[in-house]
């Protein structure tokens, strides 16, 4: 193949299935990736697979798989996913059953094992691995007996192979969301393991699609009235050969591809642009140009790339207490002042109960709750509020501390200042996980790649 | 010299890791480069968050997107999960950053 189409289908596990459909009809394309995985995902995925061991992995998948199967076969689309999240295999036999249940035979499907390194840790601590967290605070020893989960992440290789095993779809785990893109355009074009400015170009293209409609006018700030038909918006999809990296989109669909909207793109989530460490490559991004080829139509040139790192990254999840946040609403006049008088009176019960919390956070929806200390609390504009919505925050080491607060706020319905109105329901304790983000040799994972073909 | 909000001559986007919060900006014609190059340092972004960002913050300047990139440390209070603010992953630390009032020289106003 001389030139590579490939289309971003999934931004996050939750996204809309409308524009990866679309793409797959209509986008001319010859592959598909979908990103499925945050940073916490797995660390949830972890805790849903404890408590059902069927689940685990983002069962999302299954549903946009079923509705684009077809057209995915007619049109020769191959499609990459980390929808296998912590339980790989159990979202490869879901994707068997579609397969058998729609007459596909001789169908493949890929999947790479290895990631999950859970299990691992003691071997490696006995290896001398230490742990050390990236951000350079905390001590391993007082996180290790807390761990959810522990994966690592990785690059291209075991996607290839399963490419190379002529698999129609490749499920994997914790394979970083860039490699999903890059694996297919090495694999077409034959881009060697030591060509660093290429697979650089790869990851970067990869980059610009993993977020889906973020790439294509979606959380736009730039010029975010200007977007078309953003009920139906496309996602990215970019056209890759040895000369050119174009952004572009599908036809008939809606969003915009123009020199903004892949720059806000372009760094998002990147820290240092001359070093941009994956598993693949360093990439230096920082000469890239963006240069509007046409209609809904980008170049991205200018990307060099550095040998890879010795490393890899593995990324533990850990126990970390629970936490809940509940909230009441109030109306003029003087909503801010009676939300703060409900505050009062609530922090006054907790401590009466003599509720032990790591950390109370008091917010006002409407007024100061994203903006914190920059938000405008001019008096003047503050008094005369429409409305607000008291939050309290808590987080605390045990489960039962944090339940302390919940049925204490909807009676100040009736208890507390006027007009106060309780909605939602009763708030529910969340776990806290924690992110123990460490780097570890790459000879001491090992990851496998499989195919099953269905009979 | 007219006072204005950044977000009059800068575009950009917010995004996480951990508790560290990204900011891209990038100006909305070539000319502002220079001026958010000038007015937009490391010490006014700090002034200007105040203790929402409690660790270092570095400015990385590419020219060639007319951007920069201005990464936050311990800037999403804890991170999520441990943060507990309503936006734990800063998605509005963008809008919060073009809400910074500089100085416009008046001959490059609309």
């Amino acid at each position: 193949m001389d030139k590579v189409v490939i289309g971003g289908g999934q931004g996050f596990w939750g996204d809309s299935n409308d524009a990866a459909i679309h793409m797959v009809r209509h986008g001319g394309l010859n592959y598909m990736a979908c990103d499925y995985l945050a940073e916490l995902t797995l660390s949830i995925m972890a805790r849903q697979k404890l408590k059902n061991p069927q689940a685990g992995y983002a069962r999302d998948f299954i549903g946009l798989l079923s509705e684009c199967i077809t057209d995915a076969q007619d049109n020769g689309v191959r499609i990459l996913t980390n929808a296998g999240g912590m339980n790989i295999r159990g979202c490869v036999d879901e994707i068997a059953s579609l397969y058998k249940k729609k007459g596909l035979t001789g169908r493949k499907i890929g999947y790479v094992l290895g990631d999950d390194m859970t299990g691992e840790i003691d071997r490696m601590m006995a290896e001398g691995i230490t742990f050390d967290n990236i951000d350079g605070v905390g001590d391993f020893n007082e996180i290790k007996d807390k761990i959810v989960n522990a994966n690592v992440y990785y690059g291209h290789e075991p996607i290839i192979e399963c490419l190379s095993g002529d698999a129609d779809v490749i499920i994997t785990g914790r394979a970083t969301d860039s490699t999903l893109f890059l694996s297919p355009l090495m694999y077409e074009l034959g881009i060697k393991e030591d060509d660093w400015t290429n697979i650089a170009r790869g990851i970067m293209a990869g980059h610009l699609l993993e977020c889906g409609g973020q790439g294509a006018g979606g959380n736009f700030e730039y010029g975010w009235r200007d977007v078309p038909d953003m009920d139906q918006l496309g996602f990215p999809i970019a056209e890759f050969s040895w000369d050119d990296l174009i952004i572009t989109k599908a036809p008939n669909c809606g969003g915009l591809i123009t020199e903004q909207s892949c720059k806000e793109q372009f760094l998002y989530e990147i820290h240092n642009p001359v070093s941009y460490v994956t598993p693949d490559v360093i990439a230096d991004v920082s000469r890239a140009t963006l240069t509007q080829a046409g209609n809904n139509r980008v170049a991205v040139e200018g990307i060099q790339g550095r040998k890879r790192p010795d490393t890899l990254k593995l990324s533990i999840g850990y126990h970390a207490g629970y936490k809940v946040a509940t909230m009441l609403s109030f109306a003029w006049p003087n909503a801010y002042e009676k939300a703060q008088k409900a505050a009062d009176i609530l922090m006054k019960k907790m401590q009466r109960k003599n509720l032990k919390a790591e950390d109370i956070r008091i917010d006002y929806i409407g007024l100061n709750s994203l903006h914190l200390g920059i938000s405008n609390m001019d008096p003047a504009h503050v008094k005369d509020l429409n409305e607000i919505v008291l939050r309290v925050a808590i987080r605390t080491k045990d489960k039962l501390e944090a339940e302390k607060i919940i049925p204490e706020i909807a009676p100040l319905q009736l208890n507390g200042p006027p007009g106060a109105s309780f909605f939602g329901g009763r708030a529910k304790v969340q776990e806290v996980i924690g992110l123990w983000p460490t780097l570890i040799p790459r000879d001491s994972v090992k990851l496998s790649s499989n195919i099953l073909t269905i009979e | 010299m007219a006072e204005i909000y950044l977000n009059q001559i800068a575009h950009g986007r917010s995004g996480d890791k951990g508790d560290t919060s990204n900011v891209c900006i990038f100006a909305r014609k070539p000319e502002y480069y220079e001026v958010i190059r000038r007015e937009v340092t490391v010490q006014k972004v700090r002034e200007h968050f105040g203790d929402m960002v409690q660790g270092e913050i570095i400015r990385y300047e590419v020219p060639s997107l007319s951007g920069f990139n201005y990464v936050m440390q311990h800037a999403l209070g804890g991170g999520a999960t441990h943060s507990l603010r309503l936006d734990s992953l800063g998605k509005s630390m963008g809008s919060a950053f073009m809400r910074m009032k500089i100085n416009l020289d008046e001959t490059l106003e609309n």
